[in-house]
């Protein structure tokens, strides 16, 4: 009897979870409570969600960074939508998506900012919505935004936060002095902060996220809005700190610097996840077809009429001697491709393929779903 | 060199060589225990101090401070000349400067306080603070510290000027003390009530609307306090005439004050506090350690019955209106208790009898409300028997009239907070209402359930006048209006107590599992990273504290030296 009573509270509370209210109190509040009814509760939210409902205990593994089955709900607005990833220690890992995709909202569920309406997100198997004070201790989050104070220079603002997190004595004086280097704010320690330009502001962001020596990093839009040698200096600190072993989850707009600071990458749109893996794992997933350009000195007409008869041959332009177009086949069938046009004689002078960059796998990921 | 110098002056030379190195080590033993105090202080103490002394707020209120009180030394000492040297002249000089004290004391800091709060709001600096190792409440008593040490600073500018007030003569110590005193508190408790308001909207509106609110309430107080000052400096109306209720009043400012401050204090970390934390149990609290120092603040004034009385009714109509609204909003809690608050929950069998009230949600709320107020209501019955004993302080008439008024309000109480708890839960299936949506409830529950049964009687009866009925047993404005005539009702009051008790018993029976909820158990990731955190802890104190031993070793071949 009590057992029954016990499940139909647990039910009706469930409830509450696909109420999709805009205030994250209830989302919240039943998402931790499915959390902790496990997968033998028969609730509303596990039958309308269709899948296996979370674990209820947290599960070690070498992943730093898990996203699991997040949901994140305003109003009947989907901001996250079944979100679901990890990333290992010491990644990088680039959220790629366009304004209002969601990487903002489940970034700030990372960092303890928000609350999921279903779902969790782990940081070292500590469950970002059960223990957040855990999580915190690991963890530097860089919003897009600067909170900045009145009156305050560079460096009592990071000694602020140093001492904030719980930095103490020497340890603090340490840290800072590595920061403000690390940074290369040095020289505006004692500058105060509403004069900074944006890059320095942007620095001075980083190392308060830094302050405390997290292993885990969140930066959000880290690159936005700075000029080139900024972002050429801030894509160098990414991968140092990476190479010191600190794991980041970053997100931007701008794809190529990405591909080149990423060793994975996540693409999101209208708060689902298209897809996830490294670059070249995208790319391999993704491309479908590549661009062959081949160079035929003579009777490039002739040739094009062969090519053209053959499978995964797209429509091909003749510009002169080179002959432009898709091919769909993988590799093996390109070598074939370019036998047959010696076998059938044709001086073939080069050849050349084109690979899709990230601009076009993410354009090609989100096709159709780009409002 | 040093060999070939004369032996006296190279003697001299290591005596200062000495001095010098004493004074440095002095020093740095100085600079060791700054640092270290600067670590054990609130982060938030020191960056607002530092922010605030840098601020332009600051240097001009200072300056100001400064300037008015040294023009009113000056031109209030040449008006008063001659007459100065022969006459007692303190309440004239005492009162300029209390003026020029109050100003910054109750408006500037309490001001300065809110914004500081409001603005880490607005420019998300409290986002970047939520992500760090403070808790709300350390922030909420950074500001309040903050606040304090301002306080501190123009409380030392004025205070030769009052004591040169106070050598004037005319106003006697124990006033000039309490004059000061009462300003310190006042200003500490309009800090507090601006730091409750900071947080309590989010909306643009909704902070204009808070920033108002908080102004009234300053210059409220700024006025009623000049009042008060300005009876007690001019009117001579010092301690010594206070004698009857000086123990009331030490009662009323060293325990109901402090007791209104943590509450105040508590509501506003709560409102900083993510929604999966448990705010409701501090609150809770909060609320019992109030009941409990009015109530010994009434029990201290019981050696007068008729001071006793005044205190009693004042004690109790506090107390009423403060558990309408917090019990409203009790009962109006989510009943989801998130997996982070049902591993804190009270395990042993003692523990769930007595602490599981305090556990937050509703049903927690209601019994732990119904409790309180009829505890309360059991007291002030008690009260008035006691007080009525001899027929000294109480008419027999009174006296039931009191008991009736006392019983009426709890009852009602009870019965539209079952009301409240039932509709709260139905607003809950598709919505999460605030806390505060629960007294909206209840003021609508208490309308309909005095105007409901009159309208529809008054219709029946062509709107033609009738007497009181049984009908009109949930018009609770005739009942207590019945009660106040000398009416008695009591048989209306029986009747609306045991529906309201019977209601709260059966919620407890109906659904023990909602009103006492189980404790979880805590995974065991968490458990291992918290003994990680408690060793970590503990190997750094030991490393300071070995630390310390070392200077300690370094410091005596010197000293002995």
């Amino acid at each position: 009897m009590m057992h029954e009573q016990g499940k139909k509270i647990l039910d009706a509370n469930a409830k509450v979870e696909l109420a999709i209210g805009d205030s994250s109190a209830a989302v919240n509040e039943a998402g931790a409570a499915q959390i902790s009814i496990g997968n033998k509760t028969h609730s509303h939210a596990t039958r309308e969600l269709g899948s296996a409902s979370l674990p209820a205990v947290h599960v070690r593994s070498e992943d730093c960074i898990e996203i699991r089955r997040l949901y994140r709900f305003f109003g009947e607005t989907k901001a996250v939508e079944d979100v679901s990833f990890t990333v290992k220690r010491g990644h990088v890992f680039g959220y790629i998506g366009p304004n209002g995709a969601g990487k903002t909202t489940s970034m700030r569920i990372l960092a303890t900012l928000d609350l999921p309406s279903y779902g969790d997100s782990f940081i070292d198997g500590l469950s970002c919505v059960n223990d957040p004070e855990l999580v915190r201790r690991r963890l530097g989050f860089m919003p897009d935004s600067f909170g900045t104070y009145r009156d305050v220079n560079c460096r009592e603002y990071l000694d602020f936060f140093a001492r904030a997190y719980g930095v103490t004595g020497a340890e603090r004086n340490r840290r800072l002095s590595w920061v403000l280097g690390f940074t290369g704010t040095e020289g505006m320690a004692s500058k105060p902060i509403r004069g900074l330009s944006k890059g320095m502001k942007q620095r001075l962001c980083l190392g308060r996220a830094l302050i405390h020596d997290p292993s885990v990093l969140i930066l959000d839009e880290p690159a936005a809005g700075l000029d080139p040698r900024a972002r050429i200096d801030l894509r160098r600190m990414i991968r140092d700190l990476a190479d010191q072993g600190k794991t980041i989850l970053i997100s931007s707009h701008i794809l190529t610097e990405l591909a080149e600071m990423c060793d994975s990458v996540g693409i999101i749109e209208q708060g689902k996840l298209l897809a996830t893996g490294s670059v070249e794992e995208i790319q391999d997933q993704q491309v479908e077809k590549r661009e062959l350009a081949i160079r035929v000195l003579e009777r490039s007409n002739e040739a094009a009429a062969v090519l053209q008869a053959l499978e995964h041959v797209g429509e091909i332009i003749i510009d002169g001697e080179l002959l432009r177009f898709e091919f769909a086949g993988d590799m093996r069938e390109q070598a074939e491709l370019l036998a047959l046009l010696f076998a059938r004689g044709f001086p073939v002078a080069e050849c050349t393929s084109h690979r899709q960059s990230l601009e076009d796998v993410f354009l090609q990921v989100t096709e159709g779903l780009v409002q | 060199m040093a060999a070939v110098a004369p032996p006296g002056n190279s003697a001299q030379q290591q005596e200062t060589v000495d001095s010098v190195i004493g004074v440095a080590r002095s020093m740095e033993r100085l600079d060791a225990w700054c640092e270290k105090w600067g670590d054990w202080c609130n982060p938030i103490l020191v960056k607002e101090t530092r922010q605030a002394l840098k601020s332009r707020q600051f240097v001009i209120t200072f300056s100001l401070l400064l300037f008015a009180a040294l023009s009113w030394t000056i031109i209030g000492t040449f008006s008063l000349m001659p007459a100065i040297y022969d006459t007692p002249s303190a309440p004239r000089m005492m009162l300029g400067y209390y003026f020029v004290l109050a100003l910054p004391m109750l408006l500037v800091v309490p001001l300065a306080a809110y914004r500081s709060l409001e603005g880490e709001i607005d420019d998300g600096t409290l986002e970047l603070l939520s992500i760090t190792a403070l808790s709300p409440k350390q922030i909420v008593l950074g500001k309040l510290a903050s606040a304090m040490l301002q306080m501190l600073l123009y409380f030392v500018v004025l205070f030769p000027c009052v004591s040169y007030a106070y050598t004037l003569r005319g106003v006697d110590f124990p006033t000039t003390v309490i004059l000061l005193g009462m300003l310190v508190i006042a200003g500490v408790m309009m800090t507090i009530v601006a730091l409750f308001f900071a947080p309590l909207s989010r909306s643009r509106s909704g902070r204009v609307m808070m920033l108002l609110v908080v102004i009234m309430l300053l210059v409220g107080a700024e006025w009623l306090l000049g009042l008060a000052a300005f009876e007690m400096i001019t009117n001579e109306r010092s301690l010594l005439g206070w004698e009857d209720l000086v123990l009331v009043l030490f009662g009323v400012v060293l325990l109901v004050v402090p007791a209104l401050g943590y509450l105040l204090l508590t509501l506003a970390a709560a409102q900083l506090t993510p929604v999966i934390e448990n705010r409701s149990t501090k609150i809770r609290v909060s609320l019992m350690v109030v009941n409990a120092t009015v109530v010994a603040c009434v029990t201290l004034g019981s050696t007068d019955p008729f001071d006793g009385m005044e205190l009693l009714l004042v004690g109790g109509t506090g107390l009423m209106l403060l558990w309408v609204l917090a019990s409203s909003m009790l009962v109006a809690e989510s009943a989801v208790l998130t997996p982070r608050v049902q591993r804190d929950l009270p395990q042993s069998f003692m523990a769930r009898a007595t602490f599981t009230w305090l556990a937050p949600g509703p049903a927690t709320g209601l019994v732990f409300s119904t409790i309180n107020v009829w505890l309360l209501a059991g007291i002030a019955v008690g009260a008035a028997f006691y007080y009525g004993r001899d027929g000294n302080a109480f008419a027999l008439r009174d006296q039931k009239m009191m008991i009736q008024f006392v019983f009426a309000i709890s009852s009602y109480l009870t019965c539209f907070l079952l009301l409240v708890y039932g509709l709260m839960r139905v607003l809950r299936r598709k919505n999460n209402p605030r806390v505060e949506v629960g007294f909206a409830a209840l003021v609508v529950v208490a309308v309909f359930a005095a105007l409901g049964p009159y309208g529809i009687e008054l219709y029946l009866n062509d709107f033609l006048d009738f007497p009181y009925s049984a009908w009109q047993a949930t018009n609770w404005v005739w009942t207590l209006y019945n009660i106040g005539d000398g009416v008695d009702c009591y048989a209306v009051i029986e009747a609306m107590g045991t529906v309201g008790v019977v209601g709260v018993l059966g919620i407890m029976f109906w659904n023990p599992a909602l009103v006492r909820p189980r404790r979880t158990a805590t995974p065991e990731r968490v458990r291992e990273e918290r003994e990680k955190m408690d060793r970590d802890k503990m190997d750094r104190d030991k490393m300071d504290r070995d630390k310390m031993d070392r200077d300690k070793m370094d410091r005596v071949p010197s000293s002995s030296a």
